[in-house]
């Protein structure tokens, strides 16, 4: 999929919104005969919430020196992925410090305790999510 | 003598059959699970229906001279209703709901119109005989390619996927059978059509998610209600409890571009380039989550898939519905075909003589076949209780298709027998 | 976080990363995906990934990781602020034809003929409550924390009712299952089902089948209520969109209709499913489950052997294959339930006593299982690979209803867990 119109679309099926083929107004009454067999059918879609957006956290100038948290959620396999990981940064950029973590809750919870431990001890985190 | 929870279908079964006077003496119900003594009750008791004693009503039944009526010949047509029904959209809607021709959803209407472009679909002629079908020990009825058009329209299908609602309907399988159990009946369908009409094989290939899936496997309960006389309730449809699957059927799309397998119509002798579409039934599909056989370092999917097999009853057939990253899984650790795979689960599926005997349909069925001599109920009889025996009678009960769209290593398992397979291209 | 993180996401789940980020307010988030899966691949094939390219982007992976952590950030990934989405307009005009085939390209369907919610029909289907048509009902998303939650008024849930082709005196059962806030369509890899017990005098009132295929396509309150639930959690709980908002890899052809039990209290021996849960006989009570899936019963031991069947073995054994993530729900035909009462099981609870303590798993079967952390108890020294651990902690795991049209004693067992019980009668 098209990220930007992933993106335009913040979620919502993309072909409600591309070049719908049915008018979205009334017809005018005076436009009988178009109109004759026309039907106006209720829109059955919810309320979906607004999105609060979230500025994403400064960057850093480089990695060199740093200590990178490698946070796994769970799902099996993301233990030996990091490992690897940890294995990739030991190999090509020594300098760096690498620190695993399992997430702990289940795999969308927040984990308030470990983001605290990073930022306290830490300067940046990858990730694994999913498979 | 039929136990009185069958009386209408002993009676209505009986007038189709050509004796519309049957003298059927009842019996309470059920039989089965009864003591000795609770079935001598029954016994010297009345018949529930006529509240007379029933053994003076079978005496009476055998010796009572026959009535004019008990011994008439001749044939009786079946009347079916009007070719056509004109109202109001509303009111057909709810006509053909309230007239059982329906699976109690709303129908696209089948106007001349839309089946006229529904046959547009086939090459075959609208009066040419598609096929017969019944829903059980019924006379079959016969039916004719504007017939399936005219249910396929109800189904909601479009005029593209004709072909396949054909060759379902030909093969004269109808989705709701009448037996007490409450069958499931499963579709595989493969070759280039599968992309051509936009199946779904891939996320959630067995739930709603595409039209052609949804509205196939819809048609092919409508035709067998509507053309196979099947899917009434204590009359052609006898499952005590139902089957969810009966809606919609499982229509199962092999996902072949990411199989690492042959696909199943070219196990089956058809070509690559050809498409079909092979049946199946049983009591249903579920998921294998829970098998024994895994781990987070090698998942041994093989014997996930025994593990799940080892509670099927071998009276149908097992089917592995394996997500594409389980097959090339398997491929990786040794399993080059789905031959290999399926030979390794007959050999390692097994069950204890004991348990075996102590299942409802190796009693009711396969007992009677050992008694007869037939092989290997008639061996499997003999052996001890703590022999183990193979879970089914046949490697070929084992099949293996690969559905899904690789979120994860998930496969499900069909306690489901494969019938036939059926050329689409015959029907375009 | 506040900390610079770079998420990483194989390449199966990339629209639902990117699409979930945005819903979370990152519409920008720098993803980087892997090859799929990481799951089963040896140590050497996870490293070969990382010195290979990310799939979507093209560039070296571990680049890309670097970059996102260290390049500066642009405009548009700092901005804050609210986004609304939107869903459409108020309604759409067009034929009949044209709308019907617009509602299903634009997956506001089950990919069905849907009756078309007009004002009139929806105008009818709001009088079938007291509640105003503006009160907001509750809130859904595919996977509670996982995604937004929607939330829906009665007016937008009798849309979703007519669609479905509900009548107006269904509504107030429709209203209530839009009130447990579960979806039917829950976002998981797995491919989820769910259930709706229903009990009390509506289930007359409705003419809902209780009876002879009761679980199939045999009876509109059952068919459409069941249906609504499916429309409703797509429209109305942001859930059913494949790779976004709905990950199960291989579907459930259960997700069509969903599991539609009405209890046939009359025919059971036992106290009703809502009277367990408090309510009293005279009210009307949706309760609903979710899990895996649901089998039929014939395989299991012990049910073909004399004088008796063995139910309460039959019913152990057919939950061999469940796993810890859900509970067991067993529904029983009435003769089933009769036959479990004469072998002294004469309350549900003390079918749940005697499963609970009889049906157990070792510790090594239990770790070779997919979801073993939830089973393995976490004790300290661990347990032996042959201690046995119960299936279940809690007797309340083990739920009964009782369905079926006591043609034959069958039972079907699933795989689900017990969620809420609401009342129908506050939706009146």
């Amino acid at each position: 999929m098209n990220r930007r119109k992933m993106l335009s679309l913040l979620g919502i099926s993309p072909a409600l919104l591309a070049g719908a083929p049915v008018d979205a107004q009334k017809p005018k009454k005076s436009d009988a005969k178009a109109t004759l067999n026309k039907v106006e059918a209720l829109n059955p879609r919810g309320t979906p919430p607004p999105t609060q957006l979230v500025p994403m956290a400064p960057r850093l100038a480089s990695l060199d020196g740093k200590t990178i948290y490698l946070i796994g959620d769970g799902f099996p396999g993301a233990d030996h992925f990091l490992d690897q990981i940890g294995i990739w940064f030991k190999k090509n950029m020594p300098s760096v410090t690498t620190v695993y973590r399992l997430k702990a809750g289940a795999f969308a919870d927040e984990d308030p305790n470990l983001w605290a431990e990073i930022k306290a001890k830490g300067n940046a985190a990858i990730m694994a999510i999913g498979h | 003598m039929v136990t009185k929870a069958f009386k209408d279908l002993a009676i209505l079964n009986a007038a189709k059959r050509g004796m519309p006077h049957e003298r059927i003496t009842f019996t309470p119900h059920p039989v089965s699970g009864k003591t000795p003594d609770e079935l001598r009750a029954y016994v010297e008791g009345n018949d529930p229906v006529s509240g007379k004693p029933m053994m003076m009503e079978i005496v009476d039944a055998l010796t009572r001279p026959l009535s004019e009526d008990e011994k008439k010949t001749g044939m009786v047509p079946i009347n079916v209703g009007p070719p056509s029904f004109k109202d109001t959209a509303v009111n057909l809607q709810e006509y053909f709901l309230n007239n059982g021709m329906t699976d109690f959803l709303p129908i696209i209407l089948p106007t001349e119109e839309t089946v006229d472009a529904m046959l547009k679909s086939t090459s075959h002629k609208p009066d040419e005989v598609c096929g017969k079908m019944a829903a059980g020990a019924y006379p079959p009825w016969e039916f004719t390619v504007k017939q399936v058009a005219v249910n396929a329209v109800m189904a909601g299908c479009r005029p593209e996927y004709f072909p396949v609602v054909l060759a379902i309907a030909s093969s004269g399988t109808p989705s709701l059978f009448s037996s007490t159990n409450s069958f499931a009946y499963a579709a595989v369908i493969n070759g280039p059509i599968r992309d051509k009409l936009n199946m779904n094989y891939g996320i959630g290939a067995l739930g709603p998610f595409a039209q052609p899936n949804a509205t196939i496997g819809r048609a092919w309960t409508l035709l067998s209600k509507n053309l196979g006389n099947g899917g009434i309730p204590g009359d052609t449809y006898m499952g005590s409890q139902g089957n969810n699957l009966n809606y919609n059927n499982a229509i199962i799309a092999e996902n072949e571009a990411a199989s690492p397998w042959t696909p199943f119509h070219v196990q089956k002798g058809f070509k690559v380039e050809e498409n079909a579409i092979s049946l199946f039934r049983g009591l249903g599909i579920v998921p294998g989550q829970g098998a024994r056989g895994t781990s987070t370092d090698t998942p041994k999917h093989e014997e996930q898939f025994s593990d799940l097999f080892s509670v099927f009853t071998g009276f149908f057939g097992g089917l592995v519905i394996a997500d594409p990253l389980v097959a090339v899984s398997l491929k990786s650790r040794g399993y080059d075909t789905k031959e290999q795979l399926i030979a390794w689960l007959y050999k390692n599926t097994t069950q204890s003589v004991k348990d075996y005997k102590s299942r409802d349909f190796a009693y009711g069925f396969d007992y009677p076949r050992a008694l007869k001599g037939l092989e290997p109920y008639a061996t499997w009889y003999k052996m001890p209780d703590d022999a183990m025996i193979p879970r089914w009678p046949h490697e070929t009960d084992i099949n293996v298709v690969v559905a899904g769209g690789q979120t994860n290593a998930f496969f499900q398992g069909g306690s489901l027998s494969y019938t036939v397979s059926i050329s689409i291209d015959k029907w375009t | 976080m506040g900390f610079p993180t770079a998420p990483m996401v194989t390449i199966a789940f990339k629209d639902l990363a990117l699409s979930n980020a945005a819903q979370r307010g990152m519409p920008h988030e720098r993803i980087c995906f892997t090859p799929h899966p990481v799951w089963g691949k040896t140590d050497a094939e996870m490293y070969a990934y990382l010195e290979g390219n990310d799939p979507v982007s093209g560039k070296p992976l571990m680049k890309e990781v670097i970059d996102s952590l260290t390049q500066p950030l642009t405009a548009d990934e700092s901005k804050t602020g609210t986004v609304t989405p939107v869903v459409g307009p108020p309604s759409f005009v067009d034929t009949a034809d044209n709308l019907q085939q617009y509602f299903i390209d634009n997956g506001m369907t089950d990919f069905m003929q849907i009756a078309l919610p007009t004002q009139e029909k929806v105008d009818a289907m709001l009088k079938g409550t007291s509640h105003h048509p503006d009160e907001v009902v509750g809130k859904m998303s595919p996977a509670r924390g996982s995604y937004p939650e929607w939330s829906f008024t009665v007016r937008q849930l009798a849309i979703n009712a007519v669609m479905a082709g509900a009548m107006p005196d269904y509504f107030p059962i429709i209203l209530a299952l839009a009130a447990t806030e579960l979806t039917a369509l829950s976002s998981s890899t797995n491919s989820f089902a769910v259930a709706a017990v229903i009990n009390g005098p509506i289930r007359d009132k409705l003419n809902m089948n209780y009876g002879i295929g009761a679980m199939g396509p045999f009876s509109q309150p059952n068919a459409a209520i069941g249906r609504a639930w499916t429309m409703l959690s797509r429209n109305l709980g942001n859930s059913g969109v494949p790779g976004q908002t709905y990950l199960g890899t291989l579907g459930n052809g259960i997700n069509y209709n969903n599991l539609i039990l009405p209890e046939n209290e009359k025919a059971s021996p036992w106290t009703p499913f809502h009277v367990q849960k408090g309510f009293k006989p005279e009210e009307n009570v949706v309760s609903v489950f979710v899990g895996f899936s649901i089998s039929q019963g014939q395989a299991g031991v012990g049910l073909g052997v004399k004088p008796v069947p063995q139910y309460h073995e039959a019913l152990r054994y057919n939950m061999i294959p469940f796993g810890p993530l859900f509970g067991s729900l067993t529904v029983c035909d009435p003769l089933v339930a009769q036959g479990l009462v004469e072998l002294g099981y004469d309350t549900k609870e003390k079918l749940a006593d005697w499963l609970q303590k009889n049906s157990q798993i070792s510790v090594k079967d239990a770790k070779s299982t997919l979801f073993a952390a939830r089973w393995v108890p976490n004790s300290n020294p661990p347990l032996a690979d042959d201690a046995m651990i119960p299936r279940y902690t809690k007797a309340d795991s083990y739920n009964f209803v009782v369905v079926g049209g006591q043609t034959n004693p069958y039972h079907m067992v699933a795989n689900m867990s017990y969620r809420a019980s609401i009342s129908i009668d506050k939706w009146l």
